[in-house]
């Protein structure tokens, strides 16, 4: 479990860093916080050629507010220092709930955000040392042609384990990615592709610059539960966000992300639709839940079976919504 | 290829050959003699690794020993000073935290660090600091009660000045 | 410290650790922080299959590799066995994914990796068994080859007659529960240092349970007198139960060191911990019970199985473990069973974190409650009725000197509120009660279960005490200061402990067994005795009285009833050496129980002297709709006859209420095809802060006639008690019956399910 041999380049601006990725492409590897990249290199599934580390640039290291009431996050801004916001604990409490639920407070203090919204996808037979994979098939992001948590899956099933992705995507957030001589600007929802091994849509050669969540109005509430075995550690074993408006009409702009049991998190339109439809009540809440496992496809007994993912799936919803419904009740008092 | 590297730990100022591919801990340990600092799961989730670094507990495992050029890096063998303990060290031997004393150092930083930032903390607030370290000796229950005796609110008998 | 007027000055005060102040300061050494002179590191090459032939090995490009020292298979170890099965490097067969085939020493860790990495062995795959149903279904292939069929080992046991005992009750219930395999998660992963580069002498730095079992061991593999192999352990950094003998690495570091003529360094990392590390198998107790109405206990019938792994090492203690224990806690007029031990080709198994005992306590107990619930029975009186008692004398002739259950568990339920919450806690809110008994040493390994101490004392009246007995963070080596002290009427503080080399440390069979506090405390407490009574004979001159007469106490000697008169035990010791005699005080002394090993085939026979007791009630919240339990709280009552170290004992309440906690609730290694799934940190389930419950303690002390100061063991003895006691409580809260650890989620839901389709009963 140690690192190996690697060029190390630690770039002073985003200029350079956009040139050296540019230069290396699939060779080289951002580094930010360390906590995923480290991680999966001591295993031995990353090898990167060269690794590139963002700390010293300025630009990606700031939290500000724009005159348009956008916030936006630098990429490089640490998940502690965001925890302990207090402009995001004002505006985006569900989303800085998320971020404080992310792994440990310890991995928190190094780890960014910009890191945790392009998280690696996990999956027990990946996520092992190579003495541990070297007793197993290569599978299909290894280099080979199976998958070991669906048997006889044509595609990698590892799952998304990221907190802050479901908030960002509820809280309709954008994402702003670079490459040389180009700047994309990303909706959260977009970001992320149902596939265990190209998990985003980053080009090799792009990095996340900054994260943008747009202003909020008043009359909107969200919310993020995460379920896991231990608190203050854990992935999750499932987690959701949740975020809804109120205008003269009822329930509008519903949005609910359940995520860490698929590849990518899961947006319920379908489920969201019903709730926009019946309003926040305690029937269409149960009727939300059941329809939502229809919108779930086909999950893996990674962590958990199966069974119980599309189970907790269910509570989540009837949860989130539940503490949505409140929450509106609150505000209008 | 080696670079030079210019290191503060506890005050003091090294310079040592190092590759890119050495962590913190690599470097604390096998070039500096700093034993203090333990080796662990080396994946950042266990918090035997752990140092301060700009007032917060860090995962020397999962650091680079090359980004550690110009930033002031404490261990446990820096924060007793002119012998005599840390408020924090003298609450964990006098509350019976410390077992085997293995994740001692680690979970003793990460206290520091806690209390350095937030000198009251609440329960919750303990446990969200310590929930990246483990031990299975005391079960964390001792040191707990170390943490909160330390950490009194001042006027009920607190021993902890806040501050490095 | 005050020191008190009570009778005794130093036992039963709150006594910090006397090392604890180097272990706060990252000053203590655990075997990774040692570094020799000239020193290599070691890799070992582990199989990738579980169950196959050995074709080729060819190690010839990893020989090439700059910085590579030396290189071994099979035919480096003269054919060494390290277990009856067991090669230590596989010769033509592999049993296990991770059996050790070959190993690599360079000049570094990096080269020492990728050096074997070079190293090419091929297989040919056979099929594998990977669990105890398939290793026992007829046709199943036979794993080793000079065995009829796949069973490691069997005991059985039969106590009375159990036939007329079943005849005799009003209610038989049959259940059979389920453990599942776990790690030991301690800090401190496994690591061996050897240095065998002289010819007769090898030095091994380790961390240990017992240097006695390691040296033997490596004595006999290399073919040294034991007295040649030098274990030293300055630090272990936990161990429960899963460093107790030598492994693999220890003897591969050796065969290295000597080829390379260098000390050899194996640090077993992150992801080999969960192959390397012997630790609990999953298992399956069927146990019948029979009662009378009244709920009176009549006789139990068990069949236990076990899953061995690929080699059985030394597992085959826990059939006799088993066994013996199921007639230790209630009285009973018979029991009958049958332990057996299966070959798999999952990794050799030994005890998780209170010695495999965890699992039949939780299937024992359980079991008991839910007889309780047949009969309508309270299940505390159940147990108040069937508890054995102080001069009870059990089945297998184990007799009780001093006994506190009844206390511990008079003592929980009144301190939990059990009568104002059992049955009248809201839906999903449950109380459960678990009770346990574990022996403090006793003979089995040996015919002899001594342990040794001396000490010896410097002119300003401080003390050198040396001891084989490590201290693996249970206080050990404090609680014998403490004896020591209270012993010669000084301090703790003036006392240092020597120990971790057996150079220098007098013989002791190790920590395990739980024997430290009784065996080696009263090893201790002869020496100090024999050394009091060197100086008591120099202040008996002095004052003009019998040395029956003096008092030894904060650190002063004087006349019983004149301390005015006192002088300094310095002054003592002073005068001692400056007599004519010129005498410089030691003391040495040794222990071993008067009692006698088990009969070999009935397992008859008084063996230990003390036993701890111990009743813990547990209150769990359970989320019914996503299974998670929550523990609320634990009331933890237990007799340690006497507590030496009150805040000692409280560590090791609180550290094993918290492992058993863990084994209920969290650990399990998720196996397949014998390879662990969650083999790290964040997947293995450990607990961590949040998960903790609210503790009270209860210490009872019995003073038992037998140990020093009355004491008896705490090292094992809690853990004993926590898995039933929360199993219980869960059973309670959601009205259905758990059989299975660790009680996940998922278990709780199935368990709903299963409820809902059964209509179980009410609670």
């Amino acid at each position: 479990m140690r690192l190996p041999r690697f060029e190390f380049l630690k770039p002073a601006s985003l200029e350079e860093s956009l040139g050296l990725l540019e230069k290396s492409g699939r060779k080289a590897k951002v580094l930010a916080g360390g906590t995923d990249l480290l991680v999966n290199m001591k295993y031995g599934v990353l090898r990167p050629e060269t690794v590139v580390s963002i700390k010293a640039i300025p630009e990606l290291c700031s939290i500000s507010s724009e005159k348009d009431g956008q916030t936006i996050i630098g990429a490089s801004v640490t998940l502690s220092d965001l925890a302990g916001n207090s402009l995001i604990a004002e505006r985006f409490p569900a989303f800085q709930l998320a971020v404080r639920s992310v792994a440990s407070k310890h991995i928190r203090n190094m780890a960014s955000l910009g890191g945790n919204i392009c998280f690696d996808t996990r999956c027990w037979y990946y996520n092992q040392s190579k003495l541990w994979r070297d007793a197993r098939e290569l599978c299909h992001r290894t280099g080979g042609s199976v998958c070991h948590a669906i048997k006889g899956s044509k595609r990698c099933h590892a799952i998304n384990a990221s907190d802050t992705a479901p908030a960002l995507i509820a809280l309709d957030a954008k994402i702003a990615v670079m490459k040389k001589g180009q700047k994309r600007l990303i909706p959260a929802k977009e970001f992320y592709r149902d596939d265990g091994i190209r998990h985003t849509v980053l080009e090799p050669e792009e990095m996340v610059t900054s994260i943008q969540l747009p202003e909020g109005n008043g009359n909107s509430q969200s919310t993020f539960i995460k379920v896991s075995m231990r608190k203050g550690i854990d992935f999750a074993t499932g987690s959701i966000a949740a975020a809804a408006s109120v205008n003269g009409k009822g329930v509008a702009g519903v949005r609910l992300v359940v995520g860490s049991i698929a590849s990518a998190p899961v947006l319920l339109e379908k489920t969201a639709q019903l709730i926009i439809e019946s309003g926040l009540t305690e029937k269409s809440i149960e009727k939300a839940a059941e329809t939502a496992r229809s919108e779930l496809g086909t999950l893996t007994n990674l962590f958990t079976t199966a069974g119980y993912k599309r189970h907790l799936a269910e509570v989540l919803v009837k949860r989130a919504l539940s503490e949505l419904k409140e929450k509106i009740g609150r505000a209008r008092k | 290829m080696k670079k030079i590297l210019s290191l503060t730990v506890n005050g003091d100022t090294y310079e040592v050959a190092v590759s890119p591919w050495k962590t913190l801990l690599d470097v604390l340990r096998d070039n500096l003699g700093l034993m203090g600092t333990k080796r662990g799961c080396s994946i950042g989730t266990c918090g035997v690794c752990t140092v301060i670094i700009d007032g917060k507990a860090i995962l020397s495992c999962l650091t680079l020993a090359l980004e550690c050029e110009g930033k002031a890096i404490t261990t446990i063998e820096g924060i007793s000073s002119e012998g005599s303990l840390h408020p924090v060290q003298k609450s964990f031997i006098e509350n019976g935290a410390i077992q085997c004393g293995y994740c001692s150092p680690g979970i003793i930083m990460t206290a520091k660090a806690l209390l350095d930032e937030n000198p009251h903390p609440s329960d919750d607030e303990i446990k969200e600091a310590l929930a990246g370290t483990f031990c299975r000796c005391t079960g964390h229950v001792k040191i707990m009660e170390a943490i909160k005796k330390v950490s009194q609110p001042a006027g009920e008998g607190a021993s902890h000045a806040p501050g490095k | 410290m005050p020191r008190g007027s009570e009778k005794y000055s130093v036992i039963g005060k709150r006594q910090p650790k006397l090392d604890a102040v180097h272990k706060a300061t990252g000053r203590s050494q655990f075997t990774d922080d040692v570094v020799l002179p000239n020193m290599l590191y070691g890799k070992i090459v582990r199989s990738t299959i579980p169950r196959g032939k050995i074709l080729s090995i060819d190690t010839s490009r990893a020989e090439r590799v700059p910085g590579v020292k030396a290189v071994i298979t099979h035919k480096d170890t003269g054919g060494l066995m390290v277990g009856p099965d067991q090669q230590l490097l596989c010769e033509d067969m592999v049993y296990y994914f991770g059996d050790e085939v070959a190993a690599v020493a360079a000049v570094d860790e990096e080269t020492a990796i990728e050096a074997a990495g070079l190293i090419k062995v091929e297989y040919e795959p056979l099929q594998p068994l990977f669990s105890i149903e398939e290793a026992t279904a007829e046709g199943a292939p036979v794993l080793h080859q000079y065995f009829e069929d796949n069973y490691a080992d069997e005991v059985t046991m039969n106590f009375g007659d159990a036939e007329k005992a079943f005849a005799e009750s009003d209610h038989i219930r049959v259940d059979e529960f389920i453990v599942n395999a776990g790690h030991n998660t301690f800090a401190e992963h496994h690591v061996v240092i050897a240095d065998f580069t002289l010819p007769n002498k090898l030095s091994v730095w380790t961390p240990i349970q017992s240097a006695l079992l390691i040296q033997k061991s490596m004595a006999q593999d290399f073919g040294l007198p034991e007295s040649n192999v030098r274990i030293l352990s300055l630090n272990t950094g936990g161990a429960f139960s899963g460093k107790p003998s030598a492994r693999p690495h220890h003897s591969i570091a050796a065969l290295l060191s000597r080829k390379s003529g260098r000390p050899v360094k194996i640090r077993i990392t992150a992801d080999e911990e969960f192959i390397v590390c012997r630790s609990g198998s999953r298992g399956k107790f069927t146990l019948k019970t029979g009662v009378k109405k009244d709920g009176t206990l009549k006789a139990v019938e068990a069949d236990i199985l076990h899953d061995c792994g690929a080699y059985i090492e030394i597992q085959f203690i826990m059939l006799r473990f088993f066994g013996l224990s199921l007639q230790l806690l209630y009285k009973l007029d018979a029991e009958r069973y049958r332990g057996r031990l299966v070959y798999t080709n999952n990794p050799p198994y030994f005890f998780p974190h209170g010695g495999g005992l965890v699992g039949l306590r939780f299937a024992f107990d359980s079991q008991f409650d839910l007889i309780a619930r047949d009969l309508g029975l309270d299940p505390v009186e159940m147990r108040l009725k069937n508890a054995v008692d102080k001069g009870y004398t059990t089945l297998s002739k184990t007799h009780y000197a001093s006994c506190g259950l009844k206390e511990c568990i008079r003592k929980t339920a009144k301190t939990s509120g059990w009568k104002k919450k059992y049955g009248k806690l809201p839906p999903f809110r449950g109380i459960g009660i678990g009770c346990g008994v574990i022996n403090s040493g006793g003979k089995g390994l040996y015919d002899h279960d001594t342990s040794a101490a001396f000490l010896k004392i410097g002119e300003d009246g401080r003390v050198s005490l040396f001891t084989g007995l490590p201290d693996m963070g249970q206080g050990s080596h404090t609680t014998m200061a403490m004896i020591a002290a209270e012993t010669l009427g000084i301090v703790p503080e003036d006392i240092t402990v020597i120990s971790g080399d057996t150079d220098i440390a007098p013989m002791d069979i190790g920590a395990f067994s739980q024997r430290g506090t009784f065996t080696t405390g009263n090893a201790v407490k002869v020496a100090a005795l024999d050394a009091r009574k060197q100086l008591e004979k120099t202040a008996s001159k002095k004052f003009g009285t019998r040395p029956s007469a003096l008092v030894f106490r904060d650190k002063k000697v004087y006349p019983k009833g004149t301390p005015e008169k006192a002088v300094s035990f310095e002054d003592v010791v002073s005068d001692t050496l400056h007599s004519q005699e010129g005498r410089y005080v030691m003391g040495r002394g040794f222990y071993n129980p008067p009692t006698e090993r088990t009969d070999p085939v009935t397992y008859e026979g008084n063996a230990t002297l003390a036993f701890s007791f111990g009743a813990q009630i547990a209150e769990v919240e359970v989320d019914p709709e996503t299974g998670i339990v929550k523990l609320l709280n634990m009331t933890v009552a237990h007799d340690v006859g006497r507590a030496i170290n009150p805040l000692a004992v409280e560590g090791q309440l609180d550290g094993q209420v918290f492992s058993g906690m863990a084994q209920t609730l969290f650990e399990e290694c998720i196996m397949e095809n014998g390879m662990v799934l969650n083999s790290s940190p964040v997947e293995y389930k450990l607990p961590r802060p949040f998960e903790i419950p609210e503790i009270a303690h209860i210490i009872v002390e019995t003073n038992d006639p037998y140990g020093p100061y009355g004491a008896k063991e705490v090292g094992e003895g809690p853990i004993m008690c926590t898995a039933q006691a929360i199993a219980n409580a869960v059973s309670n809260a959601i009205g259905y019956p758990v059989k299975e650890l660790p009680i996940t989620p998922e278990r709780v839901l199935q368990a709903l399910r299963q409820k809902g389709k059964n209509h179980a009963p009410k609670k």
